[in-house]
């Protein structure tokens, strides 16, 4: 599936035994995007001519030249993941601290918010620290995991305490709803003035 | 029954769609929508005054309006894909039939702005469609946490085809659906049912084959 990150776009894929693995959302023969591409076993491979790729960005093969073995310089740039208790965290470059740990929480959905992180913070009457921001809202906690995208948008994961039955689960996903919109009402008046 | 239809129309789509799920043969009657304009011609206007197309007839009946085109092959040949067994589940199918109408004027309205030029504020078309897509998603991710896959229920119904088409399309009119996880889920859910049919631009799950093997003496 398609996804971002600092470095652009990448293409996130989970092979067949379950591991995840990010990629430059880019096929490095043409530059088709290879989360339009398919997983077959352990291997990504692009849609467009077939070129398949090994959890570590090698080519494995190439489907024109059925006997040529890829050279190792056709390669695609990957990024270093860690999958943990439902999220899959992707580091550019070296990890310098292992991803915050968010024991209690399970993840609930993802949103796109039009807003950056300080009208979020604003909305929230609260100050996100290292990426999270709690929110309270009907006498619980939400636990927003905020990524910015470009100036203006932020990516917002909504955890939730794990023990959390289906009416807290639906009244947390509407309270996600009801930040974004102060968010992105708050982010207007700032442009507005 | 007789569907004046044109391919690359997502309303003309939904009839077509719900006709292979529930079983039902139609009898296909091209229209010349674009660029000849026949569903403004005197025989179309004869039979649907509104100058819409999908048309679908049946002996004396003629639908003009889509959502009830799912909801007549639905009873007549599929009636588990109606939803109505309680109150509560008729409501529900009734109130995302009507949401539909909501992607039509904003997605598909930026649909035919980009593909076909028709006039449109495209910014406003782009805000109301936006709008709709988090409406759907926000409910999709409420009927998963309730256990359920579908719009209404566990199961396919009408409503799910009436939505379906315009958001698969959205990009068509520059709306990405990169940000909505809930809704690509149902979408495979709809492209991977038994029967499902596709329109250009929205396919089936790709069949996973074996990786070809060369034969041998080539390359």
């Amino acid at each position: 599936m398609p996804a971002q990150s600092p470095v652009g776009p990448i293409a996130l894929w989970r092979s067949r035994s379950g591991r995840a693995a990010a990629f430059a959302d880019r096929c490095p023969h043409r530059g088709m995007r290879l989360s339009h591409g398919f997983v077959r076993g352990e291997t990504l491979s692009c849609i467009y001519h077939g070129w398949s790729y090994a959890q570590g960005g090698n080519c494995l093969r190439i489907p024109a030249h059925p006997g040529l073995a890829p050279p190792e310089t056709i390669r695609v740039a990957t990024q270093a993941v860690e999958d943990s208790g439902g999220i899959i965290w992707i580091s550019v470059g070296e990890a310098a601290a292992p991803p915050p740990r968010l024991e209690g929480f399970a993840p609930l959905r993802s949103m796109m918010v039009e807003a950056d992180i300080a009208a979020l913070e604003a909305a929230a009457g609260a100050k996100a620290d290292g990426g999270l921001l709690d929110h309270r809202h009907d006498d619980r906690t939400v636990r927003l995991l905020l990524a910015s995208v470009g100036e203006a948008r932020t990516l917002m994961h909504v955890l939730v305490g794990e023990d959390s039955n289906p009416t807290e689960r639906i009244a947390a996903s509407r309270a996600a709803e009801t930040l974004r919109r102060a968010a992105e009402g708050i982010r207007r008046g700032r442009v507005a003035q | 029954m007789k569907l004046y239809d044109y391919v690359l129309s997502p309303s003309c789509y939904k009839a077509r769609l719900m006709a292979a799920l529930a079983g039902v043969k139609l009898d296909i009657r091209p229209v010349d929508f674009h660029p000849g304009a026949e569903h403004r011609g005197p025989e179309l206007m004869a039979l649907n005054p509104a100058g819409s197309i999908p048309i679908l007839e049946d002996g004396d009946l003629v639908l003009t309006e889509s959502s009830a085109m799912l909801v007549y092959l639905a009873a007549q040949a599929a009636p588990q894909w109606l939803g109505n067994d309680t109150a509560g589940e008729a409501a529900r199918v009734q109130q995302w039939l009507s949401f539909s109408h909501r992607l039509t004027a904003s997605l598909g309205a930026a649909r035919l702005h980009e593909m076909l030029l028709r006039p449109g504020n495209i910014d406003v078309l782009l805000g109301q469609g936006t709008t709709a897509l988090r409406e759907l998603e926000a409910g999709l991710v409420e009927q998963h946490i309730r256990g359920q896959r579908f719009l209404a229920l566990d199961r396919p119904t009408v409503a799910d085809i009436a939505c379906f088409p315009y958001v698969a399309l959205a990009p068509d009119g520059g709306v990405s659906l990169d940000p909505y996880p809930a809704i690509r889920l149902w979408s495979r859910a709809i492209r991977g049912l038994d029967g499902f049919i596709e329109m250009p631009g929205i396919h089936r799950l790709h069949e996973l084959r074996p990786e070809p093997v060369p034969e041998v003496g080539e390359a």
